[in-house]
Formats: structure tokens, sequence, C-alpha cells
């Protein structure tokens, strides 16, 4: 719609500026008490600008911990969130364009009944999932270890298909029919035309995967019983004192460490961003 | 010919095969052993031992069920709404031409990218009673703030306040939506001589009706299953299980009491109301729905 | 050739990953040929040390077993999770108020035939201590740190106000006049001192009725919540609130600072008597050092003189789980920390008494609570309580803290909310005892 609302341009902007202060503060109230000593954070009325930097609380999130509960191997947490990022984002892409795939430029019987399935499958909550599949990883012992956090990934998911298909469609026939034709096998076809068309694509699915998995709460949490396991998300609970007197700036600093990897991942692809939830809504 | 098809059989399921793992193992084996669970007590310890319909009756006469399903319900007919309306209405006031458009998309929909338990920590920070930003701020216009997570009225709607503040990715699929909408519908509103208002509600909002479906849907799906963010904010539900949700519950039932059967139970009858609450949303789709023939 | 390269290592570094993600276990690892056992404790700070001094001692004194010692938050829920995932460690530290539900649920291993092998038994412990460890006739842990809770008093309070500071109320009637000497209001008519305030530190709202005799269930399958010695005692909780004034006391609590500080209100003198546990030295001694104070047991109704130094026990105590890995070695370590050397370590650290039935001079001699032998004289005595040994304790315990406060706010009257806290929890229990019933016949 370019066509003028009610509103004039300055009123406009009065009102998206006001919308974006509000948005940012918090991020900006983050890092505000990041940066101050324990005693400021807890001045009322408080004080928007720490007195002076204090990055050293970075540094003590980080090796330190808090006093009451002692040494919080955040770096440790940040190398497991990063290993299960990786195998998962690989296993995701692989798993889901293979798979994709199949259901896009192959015909077969009952692929569409299959892919029927499929589709119906994205309404099923993870409640539902979530007891059967922890007593499956306890009989095959994979509870506590990271197995269940990410291999997984590598069977598909229904989503993923869903979106990768979508895509792949769009893929004229004419290529993939001319590499059929010089003699190539469908994996050919499928590696040396199809893949290096469907980067954006692959990055979306990538960058969502990665982006959940770096959030992911519930699954460490069922499945991650050793705290020298855990990831970032699990681990910044740690900061919170549970009989009062948490360190708020320590919290903040460890809020913002898990924070920042994101925002900065995200400047750098915005429009891959953009354009995979612009893509996820388009087919309602 | 022949060998074609067969060939191109055999390599559909080669490509499709690590799904049929995938779909079986992890999606229909769990599906149908939660259902057999919900007949059970099972304890994971010990062996599952089927006993009918007990679960069902048992959450039928568990108050904290219902309290439980209750907070989540009136959760979700708050904050979905409520979280559309502001998304929409950002993305509208973003497609009015408006310069620096990216970068103001880029700062609504940043918080939606933060990682939950980030969020919770930050927004608990900002909410505490004591030394929190929110009230003082408040105080400073003058209205007098209540205590919001500690006190049994507020909790779930700072929560729902909090909901708010992620709209950002549902404002950026409205804002693609809105942005597929032809422009010769409105030239034509224009010559009709019709209002701001008019063409917003009959060209406008009938045009991304699909995407307020799509939105709507995923809103109510995500919504039910509210967990994380009152994990960690609101331990046991405090104060007074006002800030108990159902996969809350869920989750003790499973994990903290052992009673895997009954947790299984609540599952389903989650799984149930998403879809029966689907199928009202296609439902009502069917009438109000417009979907505009693709060119 | 650039792509060929970077392909390899691409699947290298890939194979890498994929090897630690999947070879990663939990658990110590053991390379040095000594058996690892896991050890999940919930203590930090100077308690944590205790422990860890003990811990070290045991690894020096022998070379076939090393305890790995985790300090670990919500020790009790990780617990079930862990176990429910087959993964739990050899060792746990839990609260005693968590045996009979974590046996219920066959969690935790029955240690009988361990302790009878290692010639421990009942004897060796000062009772109350012993069977707290005990659920349906079954040893399911064994204690690590006990606890008896007192009356504590401030003394400069007590001569500022024309009391003997030797000698503290005896009897219920006795503190109530107590505390109506000590309560100071300001002009204004608001509180700024307290004689006694039954909800500070309200963490035991479930056992004011213990103290005038009652007890919360009859140990099989009827809660006695609403007895009439129960109701007394919480009659005795609401007059507190009738006469200093709900609001005004609201008021007055919400200026409390954190309790491990100073500004802790037993500890500034906002309250002058309090019911504590032998812990409370420690406190004492960090946060007020010089505060001047005595401790007794607590009192008793006047008329009920075999009521006299009735006290509330509790102890953490250290369990195998089921599935754990290395039992005999588990077991090992929990008997060293059991032994009379053991013990006084750790209970020294901790400023607690010890749960057995020898003490050393020494320990009595260097204790640094000046009260210790109160406590463990109350301990002795055969009217200990502690918390009901029923599995659904928690969800008893969130009843009667719910009707705690429909009482202590005035909501309800002690006798109705108590009614409904029985009905409600025996309804669970009926339940409960039917489908254990169930479960027992069908194995």
């Amino acid at each position: 719609m370019r066509a003028k609302g009610p509103l004039s341009h300055t009123a406009l902007h009065m009102i998206l500026l006001g919308g974006s202060f509000l948005f940012l503060f918090p991020l900006f109230w983050m890092l505000s008490t990041s940066l101050k000593p324990i005693e400021e954070t807890m001045l009322t009325p408080p004080q928007w600008i720490p007195s002076a930097l204090h990055f050293d609380n970075y540094l003590k999130a980080v090796t330190h911990g808090s006093e009451i509960l002692g040494y919080i191997p955040f770096l440790e947490y940040g190398k497991n969130t990063l290993l299960l990022c990786a195998l998962g984002v690989v296993g995701t892409v692989i798993s889901n364009a293979l798979i994709a795939y199949g259901f896009a430029r192959l015909r077969w019987p009952g692929r569409n009944i299959f892919f029927g399935i499929t589709l119906a499958t994205m309404m099923i909550p993870f409640p539902v999932l979530m007891v059967p599949m922890f007593v499956l990883f306890r009989e095959l012992g994979w509870v506590g270890t990271f197995r269940p956090l990410w291999i997984p990934a590598w069977f598909g998911s229904a989503f993923n298909i869903f979106l990768l298909r979508q895509f792949f469609l769009t893929i004229p026939r004419e290529l993939s029919d001319a590499a059929v034709v010089d003699g190539c096998s469908e994996f050919q076809v499928f590696r040396h035309v199809i893949l290096p068309l469907s980067r954006p694509a692959l990055s979306v699915v990538a960058l969502f995967y990665f982006l959940f998995t770096w959030n992911d709460f519930l699954g460490p949490l069922i499945y991650l019983t050793d705290q020298r396991m855990f990831t970032l998300s699990l681990g910044l609970q740690f900061y919170q004192s549970q009989h009062g007197g948490t360190e708020w700036h320590l919290l903040m600093a460890a809020a913002t460490i898990v924070v920042l990897p994101i925002i900065v991942l995200f400047f750098f692809t915005q429009r891959t961003f953009i354009q995979g939830i612009a893509l996820t809504g388009m087919k309602g | 010919m022949r060998g074609l098809r067969r060939r191109e059989l055999w390599a559909g399921l080669a490509f499709v095969s690590p799904w049929v793992v995938g779909l079986g193992v992890f999606l229909i084996y769990p599906i149908v052993a939660s259902l057999y669970y919900s007949f059970c007590d099972y304890s994971v310890l010990e062996r599952a031992r089927p006993i009918g319909l007990a679960n069902y009756i048992d959450l039928a006469k568990d108050s904290v069920f219902w309290k439980s399903l209750f907070n989540t319900l009136f959760y979700a007919a708050l904050a979905v709404p409520l979280g559309l309306g502001l998304a929409l209405a950002l993305a509208l006031l973003l497609n009015s031409g408006v310069r620096g458009l990216t970068v103001y998309r880029t700062i609504f929909f940043l918080p939606a990218l933060m990682p939950m338990v980030a969020l919770a920590v930050l927004w608990l920070w900002i909410f505490n009673g004591e030394y929190g930003v929110l009230n003082v701020a408040l105080a400073r216009l003058g209205i007098h703030a209540p205590a919001w997570l500690t006190d049994p009225a507020w909790s779930k709607p700072a929560l729902v306040l909090l909901s708010m503040w992620g709209v950002g990715q549902a404002m950026v699929i409205f804002l693609a939506g809105l942005q597929d909408v032809p422009e010769h519908l409105y030239e034509a509103a224009d010559l009709d001589g019709a209002s701001w208002w008019d063409k917003i509600r009959h060209v406008t909002l009938p045009m991304i009706s699909p995407v307020i479906l799509f939105n709507g849907i995923m809103g109510i799906i995500g919504s039910l299953q509210f967990f994380a963010i009152p994990y960690i904010m609101t331990p046991n539900g405090q104060p007074a299980r006002s800030a108990y949700f159902y996969a809350m519950y869920l989750y003790d039932n499973a994990f903290l009491y052992l009673r895997m059967g009954y947790a299984s139970a609540m599952a389903w009858i989650l799984f149930i109301l998403i879809f029966c609450l689907t199928l009202v949303s296609l439902r009502l789709a069917a009438r109000y729905v417009h979907y505009e023939a693709a060119p | 050739m650039l792509n060929r390269a970077l392909r390899i290592v691409g699947l290298v570094l890939l194979a890498a990953l994929m090897y630690v993600g999947f070879t990663r276990q939990p658990g110590p690892a053991a390379e040095d040929g000594k058996i690892h056992i896991s050890y999940w404790e919930k203590w930090t700070g100077f308690e944590g040390e205790a422990m860890r001094a003990v811990v070290e001692e045991f690894n020096r004194r022998q070379d076939r077993i090393h305890v790995d010692m985790l300090t670990i938050s919500q020790v009790d829920n990780k617990l079930l999770l862990s176990t429910a995932g087959g993964v739990p460690p050899d060792v746990v530290g839990l609260w005693n108020s968590n045996l009979s539900s974590f046996a219920d649920k066959k969690v935790l291993l029955p240690l009988d035939d361990y302790l009878e092998r290692a010639g421990i038994s009942r004897e060796d412990y000062i009772p109350a201590y012993y069977d707290l460890c005990e659920y349906e006739g079954v040893m399911y842990a064994l204690p690590s740190a006990p606890a008896s809770h007192g009356l504590h008093w401030n003394k400069r309070l007590f001569r500022e106000t024309g009391l003997d500071p030797e000698r503290p109320p005896r009897t219920m009637e006795e503190l109530d006049a107590y505390s109506e000497r000590l309560t100071k209001r300001d002009e204004s008519g608001h509180l700024i001192l307290m004689g006694f305030l039954p909800t500070e530190p309200g963490w035991w709202n479930w056992a004011w009725g213990c103290y005038f005799g009652g007890r919360l269930w009859n140990g099989e399958d009827t809660i006695t919540i609403d007895s009439p010695a129960n109701v007394r005692g919480y009659e005795w909780v609401e007059s507190y609130a009738e006469r200093y004034g709900v609001t005004s006391l609201q008021l007055f609590q919400s200026g409390f600072g954190n309790f491990s500080s100073p500004q802790n209100a037993f500890l500034s003198g906002k309250v002058a008597m309090v019911l504590q546990g032998v812990w409370m030295s420690n406190f004492i001694d960090k946060y007020a050092p010089g505060m001047e104070w005595g401790a007794a047991p607590f009192p008793y109704p006047a008329d009920s003189p075999e009521l006299a130094e009735v006290a509330s026990v509790e102890a953490d105590v250290l369990c195998i789980p089921v599935g754990a890995r290395h039992r005999e070695e588990a077991f090992e370590f929990i008997r060293f920390v059991n032994s009379q050397e053991g013990m006084e370590l750790l209970c020294m650290g901790q400023g607690k008494h010890t749960p057995l039935a020898e003490v050393s001079e020494e320990f009595l001699a260097e204790h640094p609570n000046p009260y210790i032998e109160v406590f463990i004289d109350v301990a002795k005595r055969s009217r200990t309580f502690s918390n009901p040994k029923t599995p659904l304790w928690s969800e008893y315990l969130s009843e009667m803290n719910a009707a705690f406060d429909e009482i202590w706010l005035g909501e309800a009257s002690a006798e109705e909310a108590l009614g409904r806290v029985r009905a409600r929890v025996q309804q669970k229990l009926d339940r409960h005892l039917e489908q254990k019933a169930l479960r027992e016949e069908r194995p």
C-alpha cells in the first residue's frame, strides 16, 4: 500500500521513532546494566548510563561466575552450543535438500500421499512427541549425551522439506532434463544443477536452524544431565540466584554474550533472513 | 520409458529415505506411543501399566489441570489478537513509503531473534518490583504500576506485554504480504473516492487475509505451548499458580512427578485442542479469507 | 584445486565434530585407573567447602576410588530427570523430605544389605536422624548433615526491656507475654520491633500444630491436619496476626532485608525471637558478629508439659540412585562420611551437630556454636517430629502453605482452612493408596 494513510510523513516518523525507542530500550538497558558495578544496578531512581564502563563484568561472568555459585564454565557452554549448531545445520541442510528433491523433482507412485502426510505432521505439537522420544533415547542410552540434540536433524523435518520443495519446484524442468539427456544420474542432477541454484533457500534453512539450536532450551533441559555439557541457554540460568540476591550485572553481561552473536549474524545475513521469513508466510 | 520410471522410483525412494526414518521414528512412533502411554500408568522406571481412561478422568477432576488450561487460554486470547494487531499496524506504518524502511524493520525485528532465556532474564530485570525500569518509568508518568510478576492478577498481562515485544517476525510476514497487494486495486479504490480507512477495510485486509490466517494459526499454536519464558520468569507458576501454563504442568508431570502416562494424556488433549482450533480457523477462513487468483 | 582442498578440509572438520558430538558422555572421566564416582550435592559456599574437605580426605586415604563432587542446583529435580533418563550419579545429596516420594517412585536404592554388611545400625545414631532415612521399614539413605530447631533470642533486647537475658520464655503463654513486652511501635503506630513473628523466617508453616501436639498424618490412611491440637496451633498463629494487625505486619515485613545479610530481620534486631535451626549461629557469626544471643528449646503450651522440648528435626541425606553404575564404591564413600571422623569434619565445617550417638570431646569443645548442646539435646528427645513421610508431601506442603496464607491474612479461620486442606489431601491420599494397591497386585 503505497497510498498515504491519514498520517503525514512527520507524524509517521514520530510514531516510528517512538516505537523504535520502545523496542530498542530493553536491549539498551541490558547492555547498560551489564556494564555497571553491582551497587549501581540497584539504585532508585535507576541510573541510565553507568558511571564507568565495567567491561570486567564480562570477564567475571565468563571466568569467575558468581560469588555464590562459583565457577560457571560459560565459554565451555558456548563451545557446546556451537558444536550442536554446526552439526545440526549441516545435517538439516543435507537431509532436507535430499528429501525435498525426492518430492519435488522425481515422480514416483505414492509420492503425493507421502507428501500430504508430511504436511499434516507440521501441526503436531512438541509435547506429544516429548515423552516417547525421551523414552526412546533412554532405551538407546542417548540421554545425557549430545546425540538427541543433533542426530534427529539428519533425518529431515517437515517444515524444511516443505520450504525446499516449494523452492525446487520453481527451477525450470529444462535444466534438469538437459542434464539427464547428457547422461547424468539423478544424484548428479541434484548436485550439479539443483543445489547451486538453491543457495538462497538453503541459506534460509541453515540460518533458521542455527537460530533454533542456539536458542533451544527445552531440548538441552531434558537431555543434558551433566552440567559441564550444558549449552548457553541452560547456562544462563545459573546466574539467577534462587534465594534472592541475583547479581544482575553479571546476568545481563552473560545474556548479552548469548545475544550478541545472533545480532551480529543477523546484520550480515539480513536479506536472507527477511526473505526466508517472508517465504514461510507466503503459502497459507 | 519403463526404465526411466523405474529409475525415478528407486531414485525417489533413495532421496526420501532419511525422511522415512525421520517420519517413522521421530514422528509416527512417538504419536502412537504417546497415545498408548496416555492410557497407562507409566513412571519410566517401571513398565507401563494400562489403566484405561483413568488418566483422562483424573485430569477432568484435576483443578491444577483446569487452572493451567485457563491460564494458557487466557494468555493466548490476549497475546494472539494483540500481537497480530500490533504486527499489522507496524507493517502498515512501514509500508506507507516512509524512508528508512530497512532500518525500522531491523529494529522491530531484532527482539524476535533473541534466545528466549536471555529475553526472559532481561524482562525479569525490567519487571522487577524494586529496581525494575518499567515501574520507574511508569511512576514518572504518574502511573502507579502493579508489582507485575509478584501480583497474581498481573503476572499473565506482564507476559502478554513481553510477547508484544516479539511481534517482529509476524510483522515481516505481514510486510511481505502487503507488498504483494496489486497497486491497481488501490488505484481503483481511489477512483471510487475511498478514504484511507475504506481502502484498508476493503482492499488491504481482504488481500492479506491469507497472511492474517497464517499468522493467526501460528500464533495460536505457539502460545498454547508457551513454556521456556514462564519456566524462567515465573517458576512453578508463581505467584499462586497464576502463571502456571499448560506446557509447564505437562513437563512437571512428566519429569518431576514421573507420571508420564498422565503427561501423555495432557499432550493428546493439547493436540486435539490445537487441531480443533485450526479447523475452526480454517472454517472462518472459508468465509472471510480471500484468495486472489494467481496472476 | 582450492575447491577440492576446501572440501576435504570441510569433510575432515565435519567428521571431527561428529566424533565429538557422538562420543561425549556425561560423568567423570576415568583415565587414571581409579574408579571415578560422581557425587551430586546441593551445597555451595562454606557448606560446600566443608563437604569438599571430606571428599578430599576420602580421596586422599585410598587410591581405588575417586569421588568427583559436583554442585548441582535443584539437585532433587535433576536427580529425577537423570534417573528417568538412565544416567544418574552414583551418590546424591538430597533432603530428608525427598525420601518418601523418591523411595515410593523407586528412584533410590534400598541400603539395608549394605548397612548390615558394614555393621551400621540404629544404635550408632541419634535415633531421630536414623529414622528420617527410613521409609516403610527400609533404609534408603544415611544422614550427611543433621539439623534441629530451637528458639533463638536477642539478649540485648531482653535486657533493654527489663527481661532477664538468660531466661528465655518456656511456655507459649510466656512467649506471648514476652513478645508483647518487646514489641515497639513508633509515633505513627508503625511497628519497628516485633517480639516474636511466626512468619519469620516462615520456612516451616506446616509445623505449628506440631508444637501443640498435633500430627499431620496418622502414618497410614488418614490426614489429621484438622485435629483439635493442630487447630489450636494455628489459632495461636492467627492470634498474632489479629493482635498486631496484618497490614501493620506486612508493612513491617516488607522492610526486611535478604536472609544472608546483616539486614536479616533477627540479625538486625527487628525481631527479638525467632524459631531457627542449628545453622543460625553461622549466620550470626558472619553477618552480626558480636551479637548477644541465646538458643533454647521452643516453648510448649503450659497445660501440656509433656510437650516440653518438642523439636523439629531434618537432615541432608546421602543416597544411591537406582541405575548408579558404581554402587559398592558409592556406599564406601557414604560410609566414610558417616564415620565419626568424617562426620565431625563435615559438621564442624557446617556449624552443625552430628547425627551420631558418639561424639568426641574436642568436637563439643571447639564447636563454633556456643549452644550446640541445646540442639543435640532436643534431637535426642523422643519428642522430635519431622515432615510426614508420605509420597504426597510436596502436594501436601503446597496446600499447607496456601492454607497458612489464608489463615494469616484473615481470609479463613484456622478450622476452615485446615478442614479444606484435609479434604483435598485426603482425596489424593485415597487415590494414591488405591493405585498402590493395584500396582502391588499385578507386578
